[in-house]
């Protein structure tokens, strides 16, 4: 039962209703289809290589958001695979923690494994 | 420390809200929603009650309004004589079913190739959504208006009301398996897949029943008349809103009222619990959405739980002691008060 005067749960805002101008669904709303890219014919050498390099760094960093939470096989240097469930990444992509890290001495519950020791990485999504 | 519950309001509608339904939780958290006379219903982020978009369309009132399973697809029934499906990612429509009465529900089957629509002309229709073009299958028997039809057994039973009946059929043979007959008329229904049980509304009555055998498993009665209930997904507790403007809570497995809630101005005509049962949104009569927390005081989507250590007082209300004044009118005051709370946010109301 409520007890008088107890404190009523704070809310961080309200909930945001319609705006009246238009019917929502914003086009580049999160789920949101990511529009077909149309390339422009590249103009020059550098900025065919740097158009490259932005799709592949795009592929990169949509790999990552997909496997969060998801068991990931790594390969690391002399054949060495480890399994973990990834978490998160730091801002410049140089660690990555993990969690469950199957290591050949037992599991890790929480780890860091240095980027720049993984070869490679797979996972199912 | 005790808490008092704060129903987040959701606005934006202009008429009575009569029907709502959550998806299931996706990727980008889960959706609600609501159907109104008002014929523009509405989708929101499920956990913040945040406004995503309104699907523009029906000519007449709203009754009924679902979304499948990952929450790319809405369904709604109209007083227009169509139900519509929609794209819930963009907010276009997709298909108008056109119908010979008033449509009151709408279902989609788990894998939503199929949607169930059922309303006053008194016949269940399947359309296949991949054969846009193909006569719906047919099912009928029921003697008055259906209210409303759900898919139930892994799509393989259909479960339908209409006033004072409820029916079960089988999908595949198209024959009515049993029925249950009440003296009362039918408010609601709600079916739990986790268990097979069926939540079923009327009168001031709360009712359990078998969803396979339709056997009645126990019922509560309530202090006014019940127009919608809903059960917890982890089954603990039951919450139920009617002609009397409140919330009630109780505990599913004795019974017993835990809460009872006013915020509504109007009689609550839906109540369902989210995918996760972390909360239960109400739809009334006074045109506004509510969500309430299951758990009072939990930090949860936008109820934030502040300590009182933390608090920095900007929340806090003045404490002012009414020596004389009995419990009760306490509550008066405190729930009348209730929309003053949001003081640390200026009220936009949209």
């Amino acid at each position: 039962m409520q007890t008088p005067l107890a404190t009523p749960v704070p809310v961080l805002r309200l909930p945001r209703g319609p705006d009246g101008s238009n019917r929502g669904f914003a086009p580049d709303g999160r789920r949101a289809p990511p529009k077909p890219e149309v390339p422009e014919p590249p103009e020059s050498r550098e900025s065919w290589e740097q158009q490259a390099r932005a799709s592949l760094r795009e592929r990169y960093l949509r790999s990552l958001l997909a496997m969060v939470g998801r068991p990931v096989c790594f390969t690391l240097h002399e054949g060495v695979q480890v399994i973990a469930h990834f978490g998160a990444t730091d801002l410049d992509v140089a660690n990555f923690y993990v969690s469950q890290l199957q290591t050949p001495i037992g599991i890790q519950a929480e780890a860091l494994l240095r980027c720049s020791d993984i070869i490679s990485y797979t996972f199912k999504p | 420390m005790a808490m008092r519950q704060t129903p987040l309001t959701c606005s934006g509608h202009t008429r009575p809200v009569v029907d709502l339904a959550f998806s299931g939780i996706t990727p980008y958290g889960y959706f609600l929603i609501s159907a109104c006379k008002d014929g523009k219903p509405m989708l929101r982020q499920g956990d913040t009650g945040d406004w995503i978009g309104t699907f523009l369309g029906h000519k007449g009132a709203v009754w009924g309004a679902t979304l499948n399973k990952d929450a790319t697809k809405a369904a709604t029934a109209a007083a227009d004589f169509t139900a519509k499906v929609w794209d819930a990612v963009s907010g276009d429509e997709l298909m108008t079913l056109a119908h010979k009465h008033i449509v009151k529900t709408v279902d989609f089957t788990q894998d939503s190739n199929y949607l169930l629509t059922g309303g006053q002309d008194k016949l269940l229709r399947i359309y296949d959504l991949n054969k846009p073009e193909a006569e719906p299958k047919e099912i009928s028997g029921h003697t008055s208006g259906i209210k409303k039809a759900l898919w139930c057994s892994e799509d393989k039973q259909i479960l339908s009301a209409d006033d004072k009946t409820v029916r079960l059929w089988d999908h595949a043979t198209m024959t009515e398996v049993k029925s249950l007959n009440f003296n009362m008329s039918v408010s609601s229904m709600e079916y739990i897949p986790e268990g097979e049980i069926l939540v079923i509304t009327y009168g001031r009555s709360i009712a359990f029943h078998s969803a396979v055998s339709l056997d009645p498993i126990k019922s509560f009665e309530a202090p006014a008349t019940i127009n919608s209930a809903s059960l917890h997904p982890e089954k603990e507790f039951v919450v139920a809103g009617g002609e009397d403007f409140k919330l009630y809570k109780y505990d599913y497995n004795s019974g017993e009222e835990l809460e009872s809630y006013k915020g509504h101005f109007g009689p609550i005509h839906c109540v369902r619990f989210s995918p996760d049962g972390e909360l239960y949104a109400s739809g009334s009569e006074d045109g506004t959405l509510r969500l309430w927390q299951t758990v009072v005081g939990k930090t949860y989507g936008l109820w934030k739980c502040v300590l009182p250590e933390e608090d920095s007082g900007e929340l806090a209300k003045p404490k002012i002691n009414f020596p004389e004044t009995a419990e009760e009118e306490l509550e008066e005051i405190a729930s009348e008060n209730s929309d003053s709370i949001y003081s640390s946010t200026p009220e936009v109301k949209a």
